[in-house]
């Protein structure tokens, strides 16, 4: 085990340090999948079918925006199935516009699933899908998971039956549109895998959201187990004739595939490393953050000793709280202006019995000045909670040194900081 | 001199207004009934086109039939079923939206007070600093 957390703290380093490079290198490498994918299984239209227009689209993807690659990969279907059929991308075209409209609208974070579940169903570990999605996204992600089976019932369907529309009557267009139109709403199949990939979403995010121990290693066990129960219930239900030994082995694979994804999704969180510049009257800042894990804190409990007399707790027991409270601790004990210090505030006493926050200044060899924060990410958003209590400090007397509290926040507008006259 | 908390607010200001904060600046320039229901109308827009493209979707399956019968159609009875379709895909998408998009809203508010609040407690820094 201290041979995989060493390997997960080179990992972690490696991938701090390079980035900038591993970021577009794997773009690169998701685009020119997908495609290649895309051309094995339609490849209808010979010309986009080359390897050299998928380097090509996939090295431009690599420098543009992630939804770049949902949208080179549905121009890449659209041009396989026109030259198959105009029915065929009309109706594709129409499915398309129907889940932009009407659901891509929202834009939900994880519009890219939809681009994944295909993908990784013809790499033949679909179930990873469901399972990934449960651990690090939200119930509404199994729309998102929903639209993408869609789309791979839709690729496998027109690669399976491919030769039987190129054989219909040429002046057929209706019955190749009925075709496929049938083919697609009486696809039972399709059906109890976004009914059994939901409820697996749903299984595992309950779970791997409960406080107790070992969460997310049961929410992928149950949430296989969930998959495999439903999609066997769909077969008895509907004869849908899924192979059963295939269903077993892909649960297996995709479990583990789950849970190597736990390990360093738990603790790294690769995706929100950002890069901000800012500068005040002194310096130009240069900072690179990279979040930490976001284990949830023990218990704390704050007791004040007030003059007024007797001794109060509050208990705050949130991730988010913590660097709010280890730079109002700081605060507080530097404060030195007597109406904004609380009476009684050097006799606070924090105790938690997790790691105590702490903050270090570094370079890190490259000229940029790297702060190494408080246990938590670095995010400002969770860095002060919404939603969740903040612990109420301080005697009364008025507003506390830089303390925000949500409800006495109103003032419309930011204010900058007033900017020193130089000397 | 570096002044590491300083530098951490700012990192996190500055982390927050490149990513969340500038969507969430525009989203609370408007008063919440004007947001959402901007938001609604948009939806319902969409939502009468997708409208539209099932009907077409139909019609094309339909075709056949449509042409077949097209002299003993009732209009007037396929219109109201398309109507009530409408009506109910309309209802339903605009709910649908009223409860995300209020959501947002509310999301944002509380996040450009947060940002507001650090904005506060950073001015409070630099004032300090000058008095020094």
């Amino acid at each position: 085990m201290s041979n995989l957390l060493a390997i997960r703290e080179k990992i972690k380093s490696f991938y701090a340090a390079f980035e900038i490079y591993i970021t577009p290198a794997l773009k690169f490498i998701t685009a020119f999948v997908t495609l290649l994918l895309i051309n094995k299984n339609l490849g209808f239209m010979g010309k986009i079918g080359s390897t050299a227009i998928v380097l090509i689209v996939a090295l431009m993807c690599s420098f543009l925006p992630l939804n770049f690659i949902i949208l080179f990969a549905t121009v890449f279907i659209m041009a396989h199935m026109y030259k198959l059929s105009l029915e065929i991308a009309v109706f594709t075209l129409c499915l398309f516009l129907l889940l932009y409209l009407l659901y891509f609208r929202f834009s939900p974070k994880d519009t890219f699933v939809v681009v994944l579940t295909p993908v990784c169903f013809l790499l033949k570990i679909p179930y990873v899908v469901p399972l990934s999605m449960g651990l690090i996204g939200t119930p509404a992600s199994m729309i998102s998971v929903g639209c993408g089976v869609i789309v791979y019932y839709l690729i496998r369907f027109v690669h399976v039956n491919a030769s039987a529309i190129t054989q219909m009557d040429p002046d057929g267009s209706v019955v190749r549109f009925r075709y496929i139109v049938d083919g697609m709403l009486g696809n039972k199949a399709m059906l109890m895998t976004i009914v059994a990939f939901a409820a697996t979403i749903t299984v595992v995010y309950v779970i791997r959201r409960l406080a107790v121990d070992h969460a997310w290693t049961i929410a992928i066990i149950s949430g296989s187990l969930v998959n495999v129960v439903v999609l066997l219930a769909g077969d008895l239900l509907y004869d849908t004739r899924i192979a059963l030994l295939g269903t077993f082995a892909g649960a297996i694979v995709s479990a583990a595939i789950a849970v190597v994804l736990m390990f360093f999704v738990f603790n790294v969180d690769y995706s929100r490393t950002e890069k901000v510049q800012f500068e005040d009257d002194d310096y130009y800042y240069y900072v690179k953050a990279v979040p930490k894990n976001t284990v949830a804190p023990k218990d704390r409990s704050v007791k004040r000793i007030n003059a007024q007399g007797g001794a109060e707790e509050n208990r705050t027991a949130n991730t988010g709280t913590r660097t709010a409270d280890a730079v109002r601790n700081r605060t507080m004990a530097r404060t030195t202006n007597g109406t904004t210090r609380p009476a009684g505030a050097v006799n606070n006493r924090v105790t938690e019995s997790g790691v105590r926050p702490r903050a270090s200044a570094g370079s890190d060899g490259q000229g940029n000045v790297r702060i190494a924060g408080t246990p938590g990410t670095n995010r400002m958003t969770s860095g002060v909670p919404g939603g969740n209590r903040m612990a109420n400090v301080g005697s009364g007397n008025g507003r506390t040194a830089g303390i925000p509290r949500e409800n006495s926040m109103g003032r419309s507008g930011a204010q900058y900081p007033p900017r020193r006259n130089p000397e | 001199m570096l002044n590491e908390k300083k530098v951490i607010m700012m990192t996190k200001m500055a982390s927050y207004e490149g990513t969340e904060g500038k969507k969430d600046s525009g989203v609370v320039k408007y008063y919440r009934g004007d947001f959402i229901g901007l938001q609604i109308i948009k939806s319902v827009i969409y939502a009468t086109i997708a409208m539209l493209i099932g009907a077409v979707m139909y019609i094309l399956y339909q075709f056949e039939d449509i042409m077949a019968n097209i002299n003993k159609l009732n209009l007037v009875t396929m219109g109201k079923r398309f109507l009530f379709i409408f009506a109910v895909v309309l209802v339903v998408y605009a709910v649908i939206s009223y409860a995300i998009y209020s959501y947002r809203y509310s999301r944002a508010r509380r996040k450009q007070k947060i940002y507001a609040a650090y904005l506060k407690q950073l001015g409070a820094l630099y004032e300090r600093d000058a008095k020094k």
